[in-house]
């Protein structure tokens, strides 16, 4: 992509084609949702070809949507879970969302995501920044107005909870 | 050296200086410890490698078309001109004037929507079908979002907002006439009479503030509406 050149039509429905699975996984592991997720997704991209005289040549278009789907997710998981994010003083096991949750995860068919439903909602949103969207603890902290120590608790709740399930798959397998 | 310790110095993120160094110091030192880091990582990375869950393909084309429509809605309007610094009131002022009168005005009188703008699944869903309800859900809460985001005074923003969610609007209600939902059709043409007045060149800002207040709550009401009865068979309004 050059210069100061917008980017294209062209060039967004190449990204959709190339990286739309990544964006709506990513979307799919914060909400659980695959009628979120692919609003989060529809959302970023209709956001981002508004606002394409803001994208920062630097990064790579499919990148930037990346982000923006991302927040649009934590956005529709903070809509639908007002409360969501209040700092846990205690461990608390997750009750599963509720049966309608719970189909939505039966539709999920990752094992990935399947060990994604130990944790409660905190921590796996929290994980997946940190883990696997590379987010600092600051950045999380910020981006739902809670201490970093609150973050950095939920992360490691969740690497502890994963780290157990993890090791039961590997003990099934061998 | 707790677990705790160990995970975010392997994320390198939520420790001190201080507390890597200890770290750096310990794994040098200590085989124990050196040994517990290898497994945490090895756990780490494979969570790391987590499988890509694909996006249905007809979820694919609904966002390929989104950007076409993008596209088309902009196409619609003049394209707001290059604004130096300084000419930046007089621009705004004459670049809303040229969108709101030259854009709604050609736009909107034109009347008719384009069989070809009608994305296949909303021309295909009844009214009472989940793949309309979702769409229709889908353009109320990304009106009231767009609405309630976008600031009075960027009016080439909100024009152009404004000229999307009418057209959005238009394919609904146009299914809905065509699959005898009278009802829907109507909520839906007195939404656009409310959306055509709010990007009218002639409104003040606290008529078109309290006019999105009172559309804002409408579309709650209806997303409330359509949240509670996506189930129910017998209808959607």
């Amino acid at each position: 992509m050059k210069g100061a050149e917008l980017p294209t039509q062209a060039q967004f429905h190449q990204a959709i084609s190339s990286r739309s699975d990544r964006w709506y996984s990513a979307c799919l592991r914060i909400t659980r949702s695959p009628e979120l997720a692919e609003d989060a997704v529809q959302e970023a991209l209709l956001s981002a070809w508004a606002k394409r005289h803001q994208f920062n040549h630097t990064a790579r278009l499919e990148t930037w949507i990346h982000r923006i789907a991302i927040n649009a997710a934590l956005q529709m998981l903070r809509k639908n879970r007002p409360g969501l994010f209040e700092p846990l003083d205690i461990d608390v096991p997750d009750d599963g969302g509720g049966p309608e949750a719970a189909q939505h995860n039966r539709d999920i068919e990752d094992t990935f995501s399947a060990a994604l439903d130990v944790l409660s909602e905190i921590e796996r949103v929290c994980f997946v920044l940190k883990h696997l969207e590379q987010w600092r603890l600051k950045e999380i902290s910020e981006e739902f107005d809670i201490n970093v120590g609150a973050v950095k608790q939920a992360v490691f709740r969740a690497v502890r909870k994963l780290r157990v399930q993890l090791d039961g798959m590997q003990g099934e397998q061998s | 050296m707790n677990d705790e310790t160990l995970t975010f110095y392997y994320y390198n993120d939520g420790l001190t200086r201080e507390e890597r160094q200890a770290v750096a110091n310990r794994l040098a030192t200590d085989p124990g410890t050196a040994a517990r880091y290898q497994v945490i990582c090895r756990q780490l990375d494979q969570l790391g490698a987590a499988s890509i869950t694909a996006a249905p393909s007809d979820m694919v084309e609904r966002w390929h078309e989104s950007i076409n429509r993008a596209v088309r809605s902009e196409s619609a309007m003049p394209r707001k001109p290059v604004l130096h610094t300084w000419s930046f009131i007089w621009g705004a002022a004459v670049t809303a004037a040229l969108a709101i009168g030259i854009g709604i005005g050609v736009y909107i009188s034109g009347g008719n929507v384009s069989e070809a703008v009608l994305p296949d699944v909303i021309v295909a869903a009844n009214p009472n079908s989940s793949a309309f309800v979702r769409g229709l859900r889908v353009h109320l809460r990304e009106s009231e979002q767009g609405l309630s985001e976008t600031p009075f005074d960027a009016t080439a923003d909100r024009t152009l907002l404004l000229m999307r969610i009418i057209e959005q609007n238009r394919l609904f209600e146009k299914v809905a006439q065509r699959n005898d939902s009278p009802a829907l059709a109507r909520v839906l043409r007195s939404f656009e009479l409310v959306l055509v007045r709010l990007a009218a060149d002639d409104i003040t800002p606290e008529e078109a503030e309290e006019l999105q207040a009172k559309l804002l709550f409408e579309l709650n009401v209806i997303l409330t509406k359509l949240d509670r009865e996506s189930s129910d068979e017998s209808g959607i309004i």
